[in-house]
C-alpha cells in the first residue's frame, strides 16, 4: 500500500522533541475495573447468601430457576445494550416482547407452527417493531426516549386488543410440542457420548450465550458493532465520516426488538403461558444489567460481559433475599438501592482513580 | 398587545385549543347533548384533576432538562401512606394528608439531590428511587385495599361546586395557576427556566444550577403529594396498584403540551389542555363503548404525531431562517 | 486611570502553569488588546478574572483595592461585565429579561415586568441599540444578540468591559457597528479589554495591548501604535517566523475533477462556478458567512444543490451523502469544526483513522480482521507523526495538532482523489501549522485534487493556485495566485469589497 504522503511532508510532521501524549494517569487501575468489581460481589454474596441459607446451592429449586433468570435478564440487558451503544433508549423493550411473543403465539394458535419456527416468527416480529421505531426517530430525528415511549402506549392499546379478539383468557392456549420440555431440560439432558452436562444449568440458558456470542461478536469484530459505536460517540462526526447513520439508528433498534423477542420467548418458555402481560417488569433489568456492568447511556461504549454480570448480581440479590424471607415485591426496595449504591461508588471510584493520575483537566 | 395575540395564535397552546374546543363539540353532538348534562360535565371534569397535577409534575422537571420516572411511585407511596394513616391509625385527616403531602415533597428533593450529589444521569436515579418507593409502596399497603377512611376525605372528593365544578379539579387549577406564577414571574421560576433553557449562561449570570434542578425535583415532589390527596379523596380505595398507570400519561401531557425534553419550556397552559385531550379521548371511548385498551393507543399515536409535527415544523422554521439570514445580515438587520 | 490590574497572576493545574506572573492593566477610556495564539492562556486569564478559576499568585485591583472573587457572579457584582465567546443567552426569555438576568427586578415578589422593560430599555439606549425589550431572544439575529449581551454585561453598572472574541461569528458589517458601540463605551469612561485573533480589527480599535506566550505576558500594555503587524506576530509565536519555503509544483495539465457550474443551494447560493484538476489546489475565500463551508456540505449531500451542474471526472453527479461521496466518486472531507465533526473524541485514535477504511478491509459478516486495521493505522500514524502512546490511546487526550492529524489520515487512508480542506490550521500552533502545509502542497503534488477551504489569507497565499473568492454565497471572482503577500492580499480583499459594498 502507498500512501500519497512523501517523505519529505512525512520528515515536517515528525516532531521529535514533542512529549508523547500519554493519556491521563496512564491505565486504570485494577480496582476501578467496573467488571472486576461485580463479579468479586457476585460471587461474595452468592458465599454469602450459600453461608447463610445453605439451600442457595440447591441445584433444582435455587440454582436451576436463578440460572434461566439470569439467562432471561442478560438478554433484557443485551436488547437495551444495543440501543444504548447509539446513545438512545428503548422504552418499549417489554412491550416489544409482548409483541413478538404475540405474534408468535397467533403463528401456534392459529398456524400451527412448530416451537422453533414459531419463535423465529417472534424474532423477525420483534425486528420489525423494533425497525419500526428505529426509521421513526431516525427519519423525524424525534428523541428516541419520546418515539419509544409512545411506541409503548401503542402496543400497551394494541396487545390486549388482539389478544381479547383472539383468545377467551387473555393467553394463548396452544402449546407446541417441546415447549414445556425446553422449560425443564437442563444440560445434564445433552450427553456426547457419556460426557452430560451439569443438571444445573437449563437448557435455556443456551439462548444467552448465544446471544452473547453473536453481540459481543458483532460489536468486537465487525464493521458494524464498530459503526455503531461511532454513531453512538458523535453522529455529527459519524455521518461526516461516511457511516450511514439512519441506516444504523435502525439497525441498532431492530437488534433491540430481535433480542427482545427472544427474552420474552425465555419467559414465556420458563412461565410456560403466552399473555399479553409477557415483558410488564423488563423496564427496569433492561437498564440494570448493562448500566451496572459499565455501558455508558451517552453511547460509544457497551460490555457485554458487564451486562451478564450486572444482570447476575441483581438476579442474586433477589433470589438470596427471597430465601432469607424478604418478600418478593419489597425486594424492589433493595434492587433499587443498590443501583443507586453501585452507581455512586462507580462515580467516586473514577473520582478516585482521575486523581491518582497525574492531571485533571 | 397585538402583538401578543399574533403570536399566541402561532403558538402550540392556540393549536391544542382548537383542538379541544372540536373534540369537545364533536362529543356533544355524538352524544346527543347529554354530554352538556351538569352529571355528565361533572363526571368529565373529575376525572381530569390527577391526570393534570402527573402531567404538571412531569413538566416542571423537563423545564430544567431532567425527567422524573418515579412519578408513580411518589404519588403511590403518598397516597397508600395517607389512607393507611387514616384508617388503620388513627390520624387525624388533616395531620395524615399533611403527612403524606410532606413525604412526596422530600421525595422530590431527594431525587433532586440525588441528581446533583452524584452527578448520575437524572433518568438513572429516579428509575432507582422508583424501584425503591415501588418497594415501600408494598410494604406500606401490601396486598389489602384501604378505603375505611372519614367520611369527610370521601365527600371533599366528591363535592361538586353548583353540581358541575368538582372542588378536586378547582384544587388542580389552583396548583396550575400557580405553578405558571412561579415559573413566569417569580425569581427562583425563572431562574428554573434559564438554566433549563442554557445551563452555561444561567452559571455566569450567577444562577446555581444544582439549586435548579433540586428546586424542580422538589416541587415536581410537591405536586404529586397534591396529586395522591386527590387521589385518596376521589377514589374508592388506595391499594398497591395506585400510581402504577401514571408514568406515560405524565409525560403524554407535557409533550403533547410542547415541552422540549431538552428543557427550558414552560408549559402549563400545554401540559392542561393536553390532559383535557386525552380526557375527551377516554370519554370518545366510553361514548362508543369501545375496549379500555383503544385509549392508550389513541394517545400513542397522538403523542407520536404531535412530536413528529413538531420537528418538521421547527426542521421547516429553521430552514427558513437559515435561508434568510444572509439578507438580513446584508441589510444591517433592524439595528 | 487604571480601573483593573492583575498584578503578577499565577495558575497552576497539576503538571502546568497556565499562567506565569501575568500582569494586564485596564486604563479608563481605553481599549485594551490581549493577544496570544491558542493555548498561550488568554481565556485562563479571563477565567480567573471573572472569578471562575482562583489565582494561585499575584492579586487583582479593581479601582485601588485588592479584590477576590469567588464566582463570575461577584466579579459581574464588582462590576465587571464579560462578553463569553460562547452564545450566552436563555432562548426562551424577552431580550429585556436576558440583559437582566443577573438581578431582576421585582416588586412584591414577583418579576416586575414594566421595571425590567424601562431598565432593559434604558441599556439598550446606551448603546444606541433600537430593539424591543419584549421580544424573544430567538428572533435576534447573531450580531444582535452579541449587542445584547453586551448590554447585559453593561446591566451590572460594569465600568470594565471584556469582550472575548466578539467577532468570531459575525459578518464585517456587523463588526463595524460593534467597533461603534466599543468606541461609545471608550468615551464614556469605561475600560474595555479586546480578545480577538483578527489583528486588522485590534490595529483598528485598540490603543494598548498585552501579548501572552504560553502564560506568560511577553509584552505588558505595550501602546500599539508604536508597533507593527509584523512585530505583534512575532511576539505571539516567539521567534521571527520565516516563510515556509516549500518546492515547485506544477499543475499537469489535465482536465477537472471536480467542476461546478451554476451551481445553487438550498442554503442560498446562486450560480457557483469551479473547478479543480489533479494535482491542484484550489483555495476558496471569503468572510466568514461568505457560504464557504456551506457550499462544502452541499456538494457532500448535506444540503441540498437546487440548481446547476456537478460534474467529478466528467460525469455529472447527485452526490447523497457522505458516503455516497467517499466510496462513488473518491472525495473527502475534512471538516473546520474538529472536536464535534472531525473525530471521535471518546473513541480510540485507531478507530478514529479505519473508520473510512472498514468497507475495504471486511470480509465476510463483515468481519474486520484486527491485524490488517491495525497495519494500516499504524502506517498513518508514521507518516503523519502523530504522537501517541498507543493507537488505543482516546482522540480526546490528544492535541488540536495531532486531533487535526488523525481528523485528516481517515481521508488519506481512504484513498481519496479529491479533498475538501476546511480551515486545516486553526488553532494549532505555528510550527504545525508548517507541517500542514508542507502536508497539503505535497499530497497535490502526488495529484490530489484539493479544494482549500480557510479565512487565514497568508495561507492562503501560501497553499493555493488559484484563489476563488467568495460573497453572499456568490463566487466574486478569481485570482491566480503569484505566491506574493502584498499584490496577492490586495487583489483578493478588492475582489471581497467590489461593487456595491456597504463595508467601511
Amino acid at each position: 500500500m502507498s500512501a500519497p504522503v512523501s517523505e519529505t511532508a512525512t520528515a515536517a510532521l515528525q516532531e521529535p522533541d514533542a512529549p508523547i501524549e500519554a493519556p491521563q494517569g496512564g491505565r486504570t487501575p485494577w480496582w476501578a475495573n467496573q467488571r472486576i468489581g461485580l463479579l468479586i460481589l457476585v460471587v461474595a454474596l452468592s458465599a454469602l447468601f450459600g453461608v447463610l441459607r445453605p439451600a442457595f446451592f440447591n441445584q433444582q429449586l435455587v440454582v436451576f430457576p436463578l440460572l434461566r433468570d439470569i439467562a432471561m435478564f442478560t438478554v433484557v440487558g443485551l436488547a437495551q445494550l444495543c440501543v444504548l451503544s447509539i446513545g438512545h433508549m428503548n422504552l418499549a423493550v417489554g412491550r416489544m416482547a409482548a409483541f413478538s411473543m404475540m405474534i408468535t403465539g397467533i403463528s401456534y394458535d392459529l398456524w400451527h407452527f412448530s416451537l422453533y419456527a414459531g419463535l423465529l416468527v417472534g424474532l423477525v416480529a420483534g425486528a420489525a417493531i423494533g425497525a419500526l421505531a428505529g426509521w421513526v426517530i431516525a427519519r423525524t430525528g424525534v428523541n428516541s426516549f419520546v418515539v419509544t415511549l409512545a411506541l409503548d402506549f401503542l402496543l400497551l392499546g394494541l396487545i390486549p386488543l388482539v389478544y381479547t379478539a383472539l383468545t377467551d383468557n387473555a393467553a394463548f392456549v396452544t402449546k407446541p410440542p417441546g415447549m414445556r420440555e425446553l422449560r425443564n431440560y437442563s444440560l445434564g439432558d445433552v450427553c456426547i457420548g457419556n460426557l452430560c452436562g451439569s443438571p444445573a444449568v437449563p437448557q435455556l440458558t443456551l439462548f444467552a450465550v448465544i446471544a452473547m456470542a453473536v453481540v459481543g461478536w458483532i460489536y468486537s469484530r465487525t464493521k458494524l458493532g464498530r459503526e455503531l459505536l461511532m454513531t453512538g460517540t458523535s453522529v455529527k462526526a459519524a455521518e461526516l465520516s461516511g457511516i450511514p447513520t439512519a441506516r444504523r439508528v435502525i439497525t441498532a433498534h431492530a437488534m433491540s426488538g430481535c433480542l427482545a423477542a427472544l427474552a420474552g420467548f425465555m419467559l414465556a418458555v420458563s412461565t410456560g403461558s403466552i399473555k399479553a402481560t409477557i415483558g410488564e417488569e423488563f423496564m427496569l433489568p433492561s437498564f440494570l444489567g448493562p448500566i451496572l456492568g459499565g455501558t455508558l447511556l451517552a453511547g460509544g461504549f457497551i460490555s457485554v460481559w458487564g451486562t451478564l454480570l450486572g444482570a447476575a448480581l441483581s438476579s442474586v440479590i433477589r433470589k438470596g433475599l427471597d430465601l432469607l424471607g424478604v418478600g418478593l415485591e419489597s425486594l424492589n426496595i433493595y434492587l433499587g438501592l443498590i443501583l443507586l449504591v453501585a452507581l455512586s461508588t462507580d462515580r467516586i471510584r473514577t473520582v478516585l482513580s482521575d486523581r491518582q493520575g497525574v492531571r485533571k483537566r | 398587545m397585538k402583538r401578543f395575540a399574533v403570536r399566541f395564535a402561532r403558538t402550540t397552546e392556540m393549536t391544542l385549543l382548537a383542538i379541544c374546543v372540536v373534540f369537545f363539540v364533536g362529543l356533544v353532538i355524538a352524544s346527543g347533548g347529554d354530554l352538556l348534562a351538569a352529571n355528565s360535565l361533572r363526571v368529565l371534569l373529575q376525572f381530569l384533576a390527577v391526570p393534570v397535577l402527573i402531567g404538571l409534575a412531569q413538566m416542571v422537571v423537563l423545564a430544567v432538562g431532567q425527567l422524573n420516572l418515579a412519578v408513580g411511585a411518589i404519588g403511590g407511596v403518598a397516597a397508600v401512606s395517607m389512607g393507611v394513616l387514616m384508617a388503620e391509625h388513627g390520624v387525624p385527616v388533616v395531620v395524615a394528608l399533611l403527612i403524606g403531602f410532606l413525604l412526596a415533597t422530600v421525595t422530590g428533593l431527594v431525587n433532586g439531590l440525588l441528581v446533583v450529589l452524584t452527578r448520575i444521569n437524572g433518568f438513572i436515579v429516579t428509575l432507582a428511587t422508583m424501584t425503591v418507593l415501588l418497594g415501600v409502596q408494598y410494604r406500606v399497603v401490601g396486598t389489602r385495599t384501604v378505603d375505611d377512611y372519614p367520611q369527610s376525605v370521601k365527600s371533599f372528593g366528591s363535592h361538586a361546586v353548583f353540581g358541575v365544578l368538582p372542588l378536586i379539579f378547582l384544587v388542580a387549577l389552583v396548583v396550575a395557576a400557580l405553578l405558571a406564577v412561579m415559573l413566569r414571574r417569580t425569581v427562583p421560576g425563572r431562574q428554573l427556566l434559564a438554566s433549563g433553557g442554557n445551563p452555561i449562561a444561567a452559571r455566569l449570570s450567577g444562577i446555581s444550577n444544582d439549586r435548579s434542578v433540586i428546586i424542580a425535583h422538589t416541587l415536581s415532589g410537591a405536586i404529586l403529594g397534591v396529586a395522591a390527596i386527590l387521589t385518596v379523596a376521589s377514589s374508592p380505595g388506595v391499594n398497591k396498584s395506585i400510581g402504577g398507570d401514571w408514568l406515560l400519561p405524565s409525560f403524554a401531557a407535557p409533550i403533547i403540551g410542547g415541552a422540549l425534553l431538552t428543557g427550558g419550556s414552560a408549559v402549563v397552559l400545554g401540559t392542561v389542555l393536553a390532559a383535557f385531550i386525552v380526557r375527551f379521548v377516554d370519554t370518545a371511548r366510553a361514548e362508543f363503548s369501545l375496549e379500555p385498551s383503544w385509549v392508550n393507543f389513541v394517545v400513542g399515536a397522538v403523542v407520536l404525531g404531535s412530536v413528529v409535527l413538531g420537528q418538521l415544523r421547527s426542521r421547516r422554521q429553521e430552514r427558513r431562517t437559515v435561508v434568510k439570514a444572509p439578507d438580513a445580515a446584508v441589510a444591517g438587520g433592524v439595528l | 486611570m487604571t480601573l483593573f490590574l492583575a498584578d503578577k497572576v499565577d495558575k497552576l493545574f497539576p503538571g502546568v502553569r497556565a499562567l506565569d506572573g501575568v500582569t494586564l492593566k485596564l486604563e479608563a477610556g481605553s481599549v485594551h488588546a490581549l493577544l496570544g495564539e491558542n493555548g498561550a492562556g488568554k481565556s485562563t486569564l479571563i477565567k480567573v478574572i471573572t472569578g471562575l478559576y482562583k489565582p494561585d499568585g499575584g492579586r487583582l485591583v479593581l479601582d485601588g483595592s485588592e479584590v477576590q472573587f469567588g464566582s463570575p457572579h461577584e466579579s459581574a457584582s464588582a462590576g465587571i461585565g464579560v462578553v463569553h465567546q460562547e452564545r450566552n443567552l436563555i432562548p426562551g426569555f424577552t431580550v429585556g429579561e436576558n440583559i437582566l438576568l443577573q438581578k431582576l427586578p421585582t416588586s412584591r415578589g414577583l418579576v416586575d415586568r414594566s421595571a425590567i422593560r424601562t431598565e432593559a430599555a434604558r441599556w439598550l439606549a446606551e448603546l444606541d441599540l433600537d430593539l424591543d425589550p419584549d421580544q424573544p431572544v430567538t428572533e435576534l439575529s447573531v450580531a444582535q444578540a452579541q449587542l445584547v449581551e453586551i448590554a447585559k454585561a453593561l446591566s451590572v453598572e460594569s465600568r470594565v468591559l471584556l469582550l472575548d472574541e466578539p467577532t468570531a461569528s459575525i459578518t464585517p458589517n456587523e463588526a463595524e457597528r460593534l467597533f461603534r458601540v466599543v468606541a461609545k463605551l471608550k468615551n464614556d469612561g469605561r475600560a474595555v479589554l479586546f480578545v480577538s485573533h483578527k489583528l486588522e480589527e485590534v490595529f483598528q480599535i485598540c490603543d494598548t495591548v498585552t501579548v501572552l506566550r504560553d502564560g506568560a505576558s511577553v509584552l505588558e500594555s505595550g501602546p500599539l501604535g508604536d508597533l507593527t503587524r509584523d512585530q505583534v506576530v512575532d511576539l505571539m509565536v516567539g521567534r521571527v517566523h520565516e516563510a515556509l519555503a516549500l518546492p515547485p509544483r506544477t499543475v499537469p495539465a489535465a482536465d477537472p475533477l471536480l467542476e461546478l457550474s451554476g451551481v445553487g443551494t438550498a442554503t442560498g447560493h446562486a450560480d457557483v462556478d469551479l473547478s479543480v484538476r489533479p494535482g491542484e489546489i484550489v483555495g476558496l475565500y471569503g468572510l466568514v458567512g461568505a457560504g464557504r463551508s456551506e457550499l462544502a456540505k452541499a456538494l457532500l449531500g448535506l444540503d441540498r444543490i437546487t440548481a446547476g451542474e456537478v460534474r467529478v471526472r466528467g460525469q455529472a453527479v447527485r452526490i447523497r451523502n457522505v458516503r455516497d461521496a467517499l466510496r462513488n466518486h473518491k472525495i473527502g472531507y475534512v471538516t473546520e469544526n474538529r472536536k464535534e465533526e472531525g473525530v471521535f473524541l471518546e473513541q480510540s485514535v485507531s478507530r478514529n483513522i479505519a473508520v473510512t477504511v472498514w468497507d475495504r478491509l471486511r470480509k465476510a459478516l463483515g468481519y474486520v480482521p484486527a491485524k490488517a486495521e491495525a497495519a494500516m493505522v499504524a502506517e498513518y500514524v508514521e507518516q503523519l507523526g502523530i504522537r501517541i502512546a498507543s493507537p488505543a490511546q482516546l482522540a480526546g487526550t490528544l492535541s488540536g495538532g495531532n486531533q487535526q492529524k488523525v481528523s485528516l489520515a481517515k481521508w488519506l487512508a481512504a484513498k481519496t482523489e479529491i479533498l475538501i480542506i476546511d480551515e486545516p490550521t486553526v488553532g494549532i500552533d505555528v510550527r504545525t501549522k508548517d507541517a500542514f502545509h508542507t502536508l497539503i502542497w505535497d499530497l497535490a503534488a502526488n495529484g490530489l485534487a484539493i479544494l482549500l477551504i480557510t479565512s487565514d489569507l497568508p495561507e492562503m497565499i501560501t497553499l493555493a493556485d488559484r484563489v476563488v473568492v467568495m460573497r453572499d454565497h456568490r463566487v466574486q471572482g478569481e485570482v491566480l495566485n503569484d505566491h506574493d503577500y502584498d499584490t496577492m492580499s490586495q487583489r483578493v480583499i478588492r475582489l471581497i469589497h467590489a461593487e456595491g459594498t456597504t463595508a467601511a
